[in-house]
C-alpha cells in the first residue's frame, strides 16, 4: 500500500527533507504501519548496499592491461632481477645533487652561527630522520623563505603561485620520504627525492630574486 | 528516528589511510615516469572496486573490456594526477567517466530514466520467498540501466544526488527519483 509520502521516504532517509516536511512525515509515521514498514525495508536496502564486497575479475586483467599500455614488452626485454634501469651517470649525477644539497646547507648553516627556525620550516613537511640531508636543507630553505617574507616585496598573485607550486613540491618530498621509509634503497626514490628537493631550492632561490628586484 | 546520510564516495571507500595514500601518491609519480612495477601495484590494489564498480554499472558480459579501458585510461592520464585527492579517489572517478562514455556505444543510455515504479517493480520485484532468494547483487544488475546506476553511484559508491546528476546530465530530482524506485524495487529481495 502506498500513500502520499511513500515517495519520500528515501528523501527522509537520507536527511534531505526540509525541516517542515520531515516533521509532517515523521507525524505521519507515527500512525501509519506501512510507511514504518516501508521505510525500514529501504533502510535494510542501503545497508545491503553499503556491506557489498568488491570482487576482483574472474582473471587476472594485468596481462591484458600491460600489453595494451606497452609494458608487457618493456617487462620482457628487462632481467628479471634488475629492478631499476638506471645508469652509473644518472645515479652518479643523483650523488652530486645530493652533495650540492647538503653542501650548500652545510655552507649556509656555518655563515649563520646557530639559525633559529621560523616557525613555518619547525613545522616543515621534512622528517630530519628520515633523510641525511634534511635538517640542512631545511635550514637553506629557511635562508631563502626569509628573504622572500619581507612584506610588500612580492604582490599577492605572485605569492599565491609560489605557495602553490610549493605545495605541490611539499607533498612530492613527502610521498618520496614515506616511500624511502619503506624501501630506503630504493635508487630511483632516492634521486626523485633529491630532484624535488632542488626544485624547491631553485623555486624559491628564482623567487628570492624576484623579491630582491622589486625591494 | 535515525536518518541516514550518505558520505561522499571518498570519504567511506577511502578511510583515512594516510601511509598508503603517500606510498600510492608516490607510485603514482613513479608510474607516471614510466615506472610499470609502481602501476601495476596500483592496479593490483584497486583492481576489485573498479571491476566492481564496472560490473555494477553496466552489467557482467563487458565488464573485464571495460575495467581494462579504465586502467589503460589511468595510465594515460597520470600526468594530470597531482594528488590534491588520494590516488584512489581520482581512479574512481576516471572509471566513472569511462563508464559512462562506454555506455552510448554499448546502447546503455536508452530507456535509461524510466520513472515509473510500475516499470521497476515488474523488472526486479517478485514476491520474498526464500527459495527465490536471488543474490542481492544479480537484482541490482536486473535494474533498468538509470535506477541501477543512480543506485550504485548513490548507495553503494556514495556520491550525492547533485554529483550524479552532473555525471549522467539530468537533474537532481530525477536522480533522487530513480534511487527511491530502486531501492523500492530491491527491498522485495531483502532475506527475512
Amino acid at each position: 500500500m502506498t500513500d502520499q509520502w511513500t515517495d519520500r521516504l528515501s528523501e527522509y532517509l537520507d536527511g534531505e527533507l526540509a525541516p517542515a516536511e520531515q516533521t509532517a512525515l515523521e507525524a505521519h509515521l507515527a500512525s501509519c504501519d506501512a510507511c514504518r514498514t516501508t521505510l525500514e525495508e529501504l533502510r535494510r536496502v542501503v545497508t545491503n548496499a553499503r556491506a557489498l564486497d568488491d570482487r576482483p575479475p574472474a582473471a587476472d586483467l594485468w596481462p591484458a592491461v600491460a600489453g595494451r599500455i606497452g609494458l608487457a614488452a618493456r617487462a620482457q626485454a628487462r632481467p628479471a632481477v634488475r629492478r631499476f634501469s638506471f645508469t652509473v651517470p644518472q645515479l652518479a649525477a643523483a650523488s652530486v645533487v645530493l652533495a650540492l644539497v647538503s653542501g650548500g646547507g652545510a655552507w649556509l648553516l656555518g655563515r649563520r652561527g646557530s639559525p633559529t627556525r621560523p616557525d613555518f620550516v619547525r613545522r616543515s613537511v621534512l622528517n630530519a630522520s628520515a633523510y641525511p640531508g634534511d635538517a640542512r636543507f631545511a635550514a637553506q630553505v629557511a635562508d631563502l623563505e626569509r628573504a622572500i617574507a619581507q612584506p610588500g616585496r612580492l604582490d599577492t598573485a605572485t605569492v599565491r603561485v609560489i605557495e602553490r607550486n610549493l605545495r605541490i613540491i611539499d607533498r612530492a618530498i613527502r610521498s618520496a620520504q614515506s616511500a624511502l621509509a619503506a624501501d630506503p634503497g630504493n635508487s630511483y626514490l632516492n634521486l626523485h627525492l633529491a630532484q624535488e628537493m632542488r626544485r624547491k631550492l631553485e623555486l624559491l632561490r628564482q623567487a628570492a630574486t624576484l623579491a630582491g628586484a622589486r625591494s | 528516528m535515525e536518518l541516514t546520510t550518505p558520505g561522499v564516495a571518498t570519504l567511506r571507500r577511502d578511510p583515512d589511510q594516510r601511509a598508503l595514500g603517500d606510498a600510492e601518491t608516490a607510485d603514482a609519480a613513479l608510474a607516471a615516469s614510466g615506472d610499470g612495477r609502481a602501476f601495476e601495484r596500483l592496479y593490483r590494489s584497486h583492481v576489485a572496486r573498479v571491476h566492481s564498480l564496472v560490473r555494477r554499472m553496466v552489467g557482467p558480459d563487458h565488464a573485464d573490456d571495460i575495467a581494462q579501458d579504465v586502467f589503460v585510461r589511468a595510465w594515460t592520464k597520470l600526468g594530470t594526477f597531482r594528488g590534491d585527492a588520494a590516488f584512489g579517489t581520482w581512479l574512481h572517478r576516471l572509471a566513472v567517466n569511462v563508464i559512462l562514455a562506454r555506455r552510448t556505444t554499448l546502447g546503455t543510455e536508452r530507456g535509461r530514466y524510466v520513472d515509473s515504479a510500475d516499470v521497476l517493480e515488474g523488472v526486479a520485484g517478485r514476491p520474498a520467498a526464500p527459495e527465490l532468494s536471488m543474490d542481492f547483487e544479480e537484482v541490482i544488475g536486473r535494474l533498468p540501466d538509470g535506477a541501477r546506476q543512480v543506485f550504485v553511484l548513490h548507495d553503494i559508491e556514495g556520491y550525492r544526488h547533485e554529483e550524479i546528476a552532473d555525471m549522467l546530465g539530468i537533474v537532481a530530482g530525477t536522480s533522487k527519483s530513480q534511487l527511491h524506485h530502486a531501492r523500492m524495487a530491491l527491498r522485495r529481495h531483502l532475506e527475512r
